[in-house]
C-alpha cells in the first residue's frame, strides 16, 4: 500500500478543479466560482502548513531513488505557488466575469497550480517533466482564454510552439541522462555521475536541460516568447506566469543542477553564471526602451530570473549551498509578490479602461492615489530600494556572492553584475513613478477599482513591505528549506 | 553620578520641542506664540537637568563620566573600527553645560518679547532655536570627535538658518551664506584633523580612549602636530579668529537674540571648547599651542581696533566678541605652551575656560541689552541714539554692569578672568620674547576694550537725544525681556567669584595636571599683591576715562582722530575691516569660483559626458535588441536552437571534451 500523503495538497486542488465544471452547471457567477477556487487554495495551503507544523509525510517511491518528497523546500515553493494563485484568482473574479468558459478558467488555474506544486516536490526527472507538462498545458489554454482576442490567440500559439520545442529539448536531455546514468532519479543520476565522471553525452544533456527548463523561467536566449505571451495573455494570467510558472522553472533548475548534477559542478558553474549575467543584462537593457507596461514587466521578469539563476553557481561553492540557495528562494518569494502586485495593478487599471501603455499612467497619483502608491512601492521594490522586500533579497544575494568569492573569485562578478543591473533597472522603474506622480494626465477623474482586485493588490503590498522588515525569519526558513537539497 | 546616567536627556528635550514646534507649529500653537511655551519649557527642564548633572560632576573627584553605545561597527582585520555615540562629562563639560543651558533658556524667554511681532514666522524661529539648543548641548556632551563633529556641523546649520531668519532681506541671506561658507573652511580642516587622528589611533576617536592612549598614536610627532593644528583650524573658523573672522560681523544680520545666543555666548565658543577638550593632545604638540596663542593674541587686538569707530551697536559687540574669543585662545595656547616647557601647572587652561563662562554671561547681557535698545529705537545706528537712559533705566543699568564687566573693573566677572589670562601669559615672558609681545597685545586690548565699550554706552544712553523722534518713541523693554536681562546682569556681576570658591582647582585639564587647593584669602592676596593686576586695572580705567572725555564731556572731539590725512585713512581702513571683506569676495569670486568652474566643466563634460554616453549606448542597444524581437515565432525557435547549440559548445569547451 503506497502512502499518498505527499501529494494531498495537489489532490485537493485537482478535486476542486474537476468539480468546478460540474458546479458551473448550477452556478453562473464568476465571483462564486472564484470563491470556491479560493477555498480549495486555502485548504491546500492549510494542508501544506499542517505538514510544516506536524512533520512531513512519507516519501513516495524507493528511499534510495525517491519519486516525490514533500519536504521544507516543496512546502516553501508550494506556498509561493498557492499565494500567487490566491492573488490571481482574487484578481480574476471581476476581471473575467463577462467572459465565457468561466469554469474552465478556474479549473485550469487550479490544475496549473497543482502541476507546479508537483514539480516542487518531485525528485525524479520524469515526475518533474510530468508536473511541468500539467502546468504548461493548463497555462497554454489560459493564455488563449480569450480566443477571440487576436493578440491572445497569437501569444498562445507562440507559447505552445516554443513550449513544445523546449519540452522536446528537455525530454531529449532526460533521455540522454537516463542513458548515461541508468536512472531518472536525481539522486541516482548524481551518484552515477560522481562515479563515472563526465562525457560528451552528459554535457550535451546538461545543455539541453538548461535550455528546456530555462525556457520556463525565460533565461536568455530562450526568453523571446515571454514578452509576447505576457502582453497577449489576460493580465492576471501574465501575473500567474511571471510569478508562478516562472518560479516552477527556478525550483526545477535548483533541483536538477544542485541535486542531480552537483557531482560535475565544475563543468557547468561558469556556464550557468554566464547565462545568469546575460539574462539579467538583456532583460534590463531591453526593458529600458519599452513603452508597453506588460512588456516592460515581462523584461523585468527576465532580468529578475537572472538574479534567481545566479544562486545556482553560488550554491556550488563548498559550504555556501544552503545560504546561496536560500537567498535565491528568498528572492523567489519577494519577487512573486512584487511582480504579481505590479501585474495586478495593470489588470485593475485595464479593468477600468486605462491603457497598457506606460504613458497612459500619467497623472495617476491624483486619480487613484492608493493604486499609484502601491505601484510605486512595487516599482521601488523591484528596483531594490530599501526598506522594501526587493532590497533585502538583493542584499542577501549580493552578500552570498561576496562570501562565495572568498573561495571562488569569479563569483564576485555575479554580485557586481547584479549591482550594475539594479542601477540600470532603476531607470525604467522610476520612469513609471515619474509618470504617475510628476506628469499631468489628460483626465482628472477619480478611478474606482473593484474590491477583489484591490484586495489582491493590498495582499501583495503588505507582503512586499512586510518582507522588507521581517526578512529575518523568512530568510532563515528559506535557508532551512534549501538545506534539504544538500 | 546618579543623574549623569540621564544626561542624554539634556539634548533630547529641546529636540522634542523642535519636532513638536516644527511639525505642528502654527496649527497647534496659533494662540501660543508659535510654540514658544514648548521651547521655553523644554529648555528649562534641560537647564535643571544640566545644573544637576554639572553639580554632580563638579563635586565629584574629577574622573570623567563616560557612557557610550556602539553606533557603527566595521569588522575586517586591519580596517576594523567602531564609532560610538555617547556622553562624556568632566568638569569642562559641566562648565559648558551651565553656560549653554542658562543662556539659552534666558534667551528663549527674552524672545517672547523681542520676537513678539514676527507673526507666523515665530514657529520657524522657535523650532530652529530649539534645534540649536539641542545640538549645542549635544556638542558639549559628545564622547568622541566624530560625534562632536556631527553636532559641530549641525550648530553651523542652525546658525545659517537663524542668521538668514529674515530671508527676504538680501543682506541677511548673503550674510547667512557667508557665515556658512567661511566656517566651512574651518570645518574642512577639522575633518582633516579627524582623519589623521582616525588613522593614527587605529579607528578609535573616543575622547576616553585617545586621552588615555596618547602614546599609541601611529605616525610620529609631526603628524600629531598637524592633526592638532587642523583641529585648531576648525576652531578658527567656528570661533571667528583671524583670518576667518569676517563672517561674524555680518552674522549680526540675524535677530539680536540669535546674535546673543549663537554668535556670542555658545556656538562661537565651540572652537574654544574644542581646543580645551583636546588639551591632552595639544600639550603633546607645543608648536600648535604657540600658534593658538599667537592667533589668539593677535585676533584680540586686531578685532578690538575695528570696534573703535564703528557706529552700529551690534557690530561693535561682534568685534568685541571676536576679540574676547582671542583672549581665550591666547590663554589656552600660552598656558599650554608654558606647561610643555616648565611642566608646572599654570592657570592658562582654567583662565581660558573661566573667561569663556564669564564672557558668555556678560556678552549675552550686552547683546540682549542692545536688543532692548534696538527694540525701542528701531535702529542699530548709535549716531541716532543718545540720552536713552532716562527712558530705559533698567536697560541702561544692566548694560552698564555688562560694560564694567567686560572692561575688567573689579569685582565684576570680566576682571577676574581677564586678569588671570594676562597673568598666565606673563609667566611665559621668561621663556620666549614672543610672550612679551603677546602680553603687551593683551594689555593694549584691555585698554581698547574699556574704551570702545564705554564709547558705546555713552553714545547710546547718555548725553542729549540726537534723534528726537526715536527718543520720543523709545520705551522700557517689557518684563519678558528685562527679567532675563536682570538675571544675566546678576551672573555678569557675580560669576567671577567662582574663581575664589574652587573653580581654580575644578577646571583643570583632566589627566594633564592638577592644581593645589588655595583658599579664597590666599587667592585674593596673591592677586592683589601682584603689580600686574594693577596694570590691567589702570589701563581699563584710562580707557573708560578717555571714552568719558570724548563722548560724555566732549572735551576731546572724536572728529580730531578722523579728520587728518593719517587719521582719516586709518579710520577708513578700520571701517573697511582692513579690507578683509573685499579680500573674501575676491577670493570667493576669483579663486573659488574659478576652481568651481573648472570642476563644473569636468563634472558636466567629462564625467556626465561619460555617464550620458554609457546610458545613451545602453538605451540604443536596448532599442536594437528590441528590434531583434521580430514577433515571428520561427525566428524565436531559431534563436532557441542557436542558443542551445552555443551553450552545448561552451560546455564542451569548458569541459575540455573537444
Amino acid at each position: 500500500m503506497i502512502e499518498y500523503g505527499a501529494i494531498y495538497p495537489e489532490l485537493i486542488l485537482i478535486l476542486f478543479a474537476v468539480a468546478i465544471p460540474a458546479l458551473h452547471m448550477a452556478i453562473k457567477s464568476s465571483r462564486t466560482l472564484a470563491s470556491i477556487s479560493l477555498v480549495s487554495i486555502i485548504a491546500s495551503a492549510g494542508m501544506v502548513i499542517y505538514y510544516m507544523l506536524d512533520g512531513y509525510p512519507v516519501i513516495i517511491g524507493d528511499p534510495a531513488s525517491p519519486l516525490i518528497v514533500f519536504d521544507a523546500l516543496a512546502a516553501v515553493f508550494s506556498l509561493v505557488f498557492l499565494g500567487v494563485a490566491l492573488v490571481v484568482v482574487l484578481a480574476s473574479a471581476r476581471y473575467v466575469e463577462s467572459d465565457r468558459h468561466l469554469a474552465e478558467y478556474y479549473t485550469l488555474t487550479l490544475m496549473a497550480t497543482a502541476g507546479m506544486m508537483l514539480v516542487a516536490s518531485a525528485q525524479d526527472l520524469l515526475i518533474i517533466y510530468v508536473g511541468i507538462e500539467i502546468a504548461s498545458m493548463a497555462t497554454y489554454a489560459l493564455v488563449a482564454f480569450r480566443k477571440k482576442d487576436k493578440r491572445g490567440a497569437e501569444a498562445a500559439v507562440k507559447y505552445v510552439i516554443i513550449g513544445g520545442l523546449s519540452s522536446a529539448l528537455a525530454l531529449y536531455g532526460i533521455s540522454l541522462l537516463y542513458g548515461v546514468a541508468g536512472t531518472s532519479s536525481l539522486i541516482g543520476i548524481n551518484e552515477a555521475l560522481a562515479a563515472q565522471g563526465v562525457d560528451l553525452a552528459t554535457l550535451m544533456a546538461l545543455g539541453l536541460l538548461l535550455a528546456g527548463f530555462g525556457f520556463k523561467i525565460a533565461i536568455a536566449p530562450f526568453h523571446m516568447w515571454a514578452p509576447d505571451v505576457y502582453e497577449g495573455a489576460p493580465t492576471p494570467i501574465s501575473a500567474f506566469l511571471a510569478a508562478g510558472s516562472k518560479k516552477m522553472g527556478v525550483v526545477v533548475l535548483f533541483k536538477v543542477f544542485l541535486v542531480g548534477l552537483i557531482a560535475i559542478k565544475a563543468d557547468w558553474d561558469i556556464v550557468v553564471g554566464i547565462v545568469a549575467i546575460l539574462t539579467m543584462t538583456i532583460g534590463n537593457v531591453v526593458a529600458l526602451s519599452q513603452t508597453n507596461m506588460k512588456r516592460m514587466l515581462a523584461y523585468s521578469s527576465i532580468a529578475q530570473a537572472g538574479y534567481m539563476l545566479m544562486a545556482i553557481p553560488l550554491a556550488t561553492v563548498a559550504g555556501m549551498g544552503d545560504f546561496a540557495t536560500g537567498a535565491g528562494i528568498f528572492h523567489v518569494i519577494t519577487h512573486a509578490f512584487m511582480k504579481s502586485g505590479a501585474f495586478i495593478v495593470v489588470a485593475a487599471l485595464a479593468y477600468v479602461a486605462i491603457g497598457e501603455s506606460i504613458a497612459d499612467y500619467k497623472g495617476l497619483a491624483k486619480r487613484a492615489p492608493l493604486i499609484a502608491f502601491s505601484m510605486a512601492v512595487f516599482m521601488f521594490a523591484l528596483a531594490g530600494i530599501p526598506p522594501l522586500s526587493g532590497f533585502m533579497s538583493k542584499v542577501v544575494l549580493i552578500s552570498a556572492s561576496i562570501e562565495a568569492a572568498e573561495v571562488t573569485q569569479w563569483m564576485l562578478w555575479l554580485g557586481v553584475a547584479l549591482v550594475l543591473n539594479s542601477a540600470l533597472s532603476l531607470y525604467y522603474y522610476i520612469r513609471v513613478i515619474k509618470y504617475m506622480y510628476v506628469d499631468e494626465g489628460d483626465s482628472k477623474d477619480r478611478i474606482k477599482v473593484p474590491a477583489t482586485l484591490a484586495a489582491a493588490i493590498v495582499i501583495c503590498l503588505v507582503a512586499t513591505v512586510a518582507l522588507g522588515f521581517l526578512w529575518d525569519p523568512v530568510l532563515e526558513f528559506c535557508v532551512e528549506a534549501a538545506g534539504t537539497l544538500f | 553620578m546618579t543623574f549623569a546616567e540621564y544626561a542624554w536627556l539634556i539634548p533630547i528635550l529641546p529636540l522634542i520641542a523642535f519636532v513638536i514646534i516644527g511639525l505642528l507649529g502654527n496649527r497647534l500653537f496659533k494662540k501660543w506664540d508659535g510654540g514658544a511655551p514648548i521651547a521655553i519649557g523644554m529648555a528649562a527642564i534641560s537647564l535643571i537637568l544640566s545644573l544637576i548633572v554639572a553639580y554632580e560632576a563638579l563635586t565629584g573627584d574629577g574622573t570623567p563620566f563616560v557612557q557610550s553605545l556602539e553606533w557603527v561597527v566595521v569588522q575586517g582585520g586591519d580596517f576594523a573600527f567602531t564609532f560610538n555615540m555617547g556622553i562624556y562629562i568632566d568638569n569642562l563639560t559641566a562648565l559648558m553645560l551651565i553656560v549653554v543651558s542658562i543662556v539659552s533658556t534666558l534667551v528663549v524667554i527674552y524672545s517672547l518679547g523681542y520676537m513678539g511681532e514676527e507673526g507666523g514666522r515665530k514657529r520657524r524661529y522657535y523650532a530652529v532655536i530649539s534645534l540649536f539648543i539641542s545640538v549645542m548641548l549635544g556638542l558639549v556632551l559628545a564622547s568622541n570627535f566624530l560625534q562632536m563633529f556631527i553636532f559641530w556641523e549641525l550648530v553651523g546649520l542652525c546658525s545659517y538658518l537663524l542668521i538668514g531668519f529674515w530671508n527676504t532681506r538680501p543682506s541677511a541671506a548673503s550674510a547667512a551664506k557667508k557665515a556658512f561658507l567661511v566656517t566651512r573652511i574651518g570645518d574642512i580642516m577639522f575633518m582633516a584633523g579627524l582623519f589623521i587622528l582616525f588613522v593614527g589611533f587605529k579607528g578609535n576617536l573616543d575622547f576616553d580612549y585617545i586621552f588615555n592612549n596618547l602614546d599609541s598614536f601611529v605616525g610620529g610627532d609631526s603628524l600629531l602636530t598637524l592633526s592638532t593644528l587642523m583641529l585648531f583650524g576648525g576652531a578658527v573658523g567656528k570661533s571667528a579668529q583671524f583670518p576667518l573672522h569676517d563672517w561674524l560681523p555680518d552674522a549680526m544680520e540675524g535677530p539680536t537674540t540669535v546674535s546673543a545666543l549663537i554668535h556670542a555666548a555658545t556656538m562661537v565658543k565651540a572652537g574654544v571648547y574644542l581646543v580645551a577638550r583636546s588639551y591632552p593632545i595639544m600639550v603633546k604638540t607645543p608648536d600648535t599651542l604657540m600658534v593658538v596663542a599667537i592667533i589668539g593674541g593677535f585676533t584680540a587686538l586686531f578685532a578690538a581696533t575695528m570696534a573703535l569707530n564703528n557706529t552700529n551697536i551690534k557690530r561693535v559687540l561682534a568685534y568685541s566678541t571676536i576679540s574676547q574669543l582671542g583672549y581665550m585662545f591666547l590663554a589656552l595656547g600660552a598656558g599650554g605652551y608654558i606647561f610643555t616647557k616648565t611642566l608646572d601647572p599654570n592657570v592658562g587652561y582654567m583662565s581660558g575656560a573661566f573667561h569663556l563662562m564669564n564672557h558668555a554671561f556678560f556678552k549675552a547681557l550686552l547683546f540682549l541689552s542692545a536688543g532692548a535698545v534696538i527694540h525701542a529705537a528701531h535702529t542699530e545706528d548709535m549716531r541716532l541714539m543718545g540720552g536713552l537712559s532716562k527712558k530705559m533705566k533698567i536697560t541702561s543699568l544692566v548694560m552698564l554692569i555688562g560694560c564694567l564687566s567686560i572692561a575688567g573693573i573689579p569685582p565684576f566677572s570680566g576682571f577676574w578672568s581677564k586678569d588671570l589670562i594676562l597673568a598666565a601669559v606673563y609667566e611665559g615672558v621668561s621663556i620666549s620674547p614672543i610672550f612679551t609681545v603677546l602680553y603687551a597685545m593683551g594689555l593694549v586690548t584691555a585698554f581698547l576694550t574699556a574704551f570702545y565699550m564705554f564709547r558705546l554706552w555713552f553714545m547710546t544712553f547718555s548725553g542729549t537725544p540726537r534723534d528726537k523722534k526715536i527718543h520720543d518713541h523709545a520705551h522700557e523693554a517689557p518684563a519678558s525681556m528685562w527679567v532675563p536681562l536682570a538675571i544675566l546682569a546678576l551672573f555678569a556681576f557675580g560669576s567671577g567669584f567662582a574663581y575664589l570658591f574652587g573653580l581654580n582647582t575644578a577646571i583643570v585639564p583632566y589627566g594633564v595636571f592638577s592644581m593645589e587647593y588655595a583658599s579664597a584669602g590666599t587667592l585674593l592676596v596673591n592677586m592683589f599683591t601682584d603689580s600686574l593686576t594693577y596694570a590691567s586695572i589702570i589701563v581699563a580705567i584710562i580707557g573708560i576715562a578717555l571714552a568719558y572725555l570724548m563722548y560724555e564731556k566732549k572735551t576731546i572731539d572724536p572728529a580730531r582722530f578722523t579728520s587728518g590725512a593719517v587719521g582719516g585713512t586709518l579710520s577708513n581702513i578700520l571701517l573697511a575691516r582692513y579690507g578683509f571683506t573685499k579680500a573674501y569676495d575676491w577670493f570667493g569670486l576669483r579663486i573659488v569660483y574659478g576652481v568651481a568652474k573648472v570642476v563644473d566643466f569636468i563634472d558636466r563634460k567629462i564625467i556626465d559626458g561619460l555617464i550620458n554616453g554609457i546610458s545613451a549606448g545602453l538605451i540604443r542597444s536596448g532599442s536594437f535588441l528590441r528590434r531583434a524581437q521580430t514577433g515571428f515565432v520561427q525566428s524565436y525557435a531559431a534563436v532557441v536552437v542557436a542558443g542551445v547549440s552555443l551553450i552545448v559548445i561552451l560546455l564542451f569547451l569548458m569541459g575540455g571534451v573537444i
